[in-house]
């Protein structure tokens, strides 16, 4: 059975209204309140091979993601990009790939830590312009690229009400 | 002119985007008041105070993730309009260096500093990505491997300085690929044997 991981910045409102409640299949992640931001010091590399150092929830997420299928991001569109919570999350998460480069499409990118990767799937809610949606297709396709994940799919929604049905639909 | 250059790595000390930082103050600082704070150290009052009144901002941040560092995106995300009440006809420059060799990796970020622009009511002036981070304390700037760094820097500088636009450019080492990557690799083994990491131990899943 598919086991989904879906990292959100929703209020806990909303997170109590609308995230899916088999537990089963779905686990979740709760960007807000936001975890601390990434120091830049590489010790996911080469200290914990896999794990942030910093002790908080945030440390947690790299892990998570190797156990399921599909990963979903939950974000508000922020500049065409993930929200500062849900990308402290991420920025927090680069062990889940090696420091090693290996070459795709000619360009430089990590080698993967796990055999296996989760699907990737972006939900994106609030005002955005066409712009923006351009620019979140891109990012998209760049991370999958760069965390290795071989499928992925980008949805837009107006509101997290609206958004909620993008998680019920195959991607 | 007043210019304010806001460094967004989170590193404490010794991050390619302070050299970067350095560089570009120490070509502007002659023609204009030019003052370098850091989104990770200063705090929102600080910058706030800092850009009242000012003509040009120049955001030089690291790629993460293909994106913003989350710190930095908080700042602008929670500063938008601010930022262009505090100061009207502000136009923003941006730098982005990366791990990778190809400096053109860094377009994403670009484009991202350019939507937080579009939707701030600032003027975007042009973007610079610079490849090959890693590398950055290998030589001055403008000089051996540095050299076209130097040149990039010399013409975004211009283009400040006359409050132009320009198209994005990229720069990367005038050094190969594939030592670089070489070098990185060598670079990551011998930081995990110093931290007590024996082969293959770098490579394991949790
Ligand atoms: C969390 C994190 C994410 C990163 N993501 C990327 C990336 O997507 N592509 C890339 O080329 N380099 C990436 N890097 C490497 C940095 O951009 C590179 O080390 C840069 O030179 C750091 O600049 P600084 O010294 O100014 O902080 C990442 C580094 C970190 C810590």
């Amino acid at each position: 059975m598919k086991r989904t991981l879906i990292l959100h910045d929703l209020s806990q409102n909303d997170a109590e209204l609308f995230l899916p409640r088999d537990p089963v299949k779905y686990s979740s992640f709760a960007a807000s309140p936001p975890v601390r931001h990434c120091t830049g010091c590489f010790g996911c590399w080469v200290k914990t091979p896999g794990r942030c150092v910093i002790n908080d929830r945030g440390a947690d997420f790299a892990a998570l993601m190797a156990r399921h299928d599909e990963v979903v991001f939950w974000s508000r569109l922020v500049f065409g990009g993930l929200s500062p919570d849900v990308k402290a999350v991420l920025d927090r998460s680069i062990g889940f790939v090696l420091p090693f480069f290996r070459a795709l499409n000619a360009e430089t990118h990590h080698v993967k830590r796990y055999d296996m990767t989760p699907d990737f799937q972006y939900i994106f809610y609030g005002d955005m312009t066409r712009q923006e949606k351009e620019t979140a297709q891109k990012l998209a396709a760049a991370n999958a690229l760069n965390l290795g994940a071989e499928r992925c799919a980008v949805s837009f929604f107006p509101s997290v009400r609206e958004s909620a049905a993008a998680l019920r639909a195959p991607i | 002119m007043k210019i304010v250059i806001v460094s967004g790595s989170p590193k404490g000390q010794g991050s390619a985007s302070e050299k970067i930082a350095a560089a570009l103050q120490s070509r502007l600082a002659p023609a204009a008041d030019c003052a370098a704070l850091h989104a990770a150290k200063h705090n929102r009052e600080e910058i706030m105070a800092a850009l009242a009144g000012c003509g040009a901002l120049i955001l030089v941040f690291p790629l993460y993730v293909d994106g913003i560092p989350s710190h930095l995106l908080r700042l602008l995300d929670e500063t938008r309009s601010a930022i262009a009440d505090a100061a009207p006809g502000l136009t923003v420059y941006c730098v982005v260096n990366n791990g990778f060799f190809e400096a053109r990796q860094n377009a994403l970020a670009l484009e991202l500093t350019r939507n937080f622009c579009d939707s701030s009511g600032l003027k975007w002036g042009q973007g610079l990505g610079v490849g090959a981070g890693g590398m950055i304390h290998a030589a001055r700037v403008g000089h051996g491997p540095m050299k076209n760094l130097g040149k990039a820097l010399d013409a975004l500088a211009e283009n400040i300085l006359r409050g132009q636009t320009g198209e994005d450019r990229f720069a990367e080492p005038n050094f190969p690929k594939f030592l670089y990557n070489m070098i990185a690799h060598m670079s990551w083994r011998s930081q995990a044997r110093k931290h007590g990491l024996k082969a293959g131990e770098l490579r394991r899943g949790l």
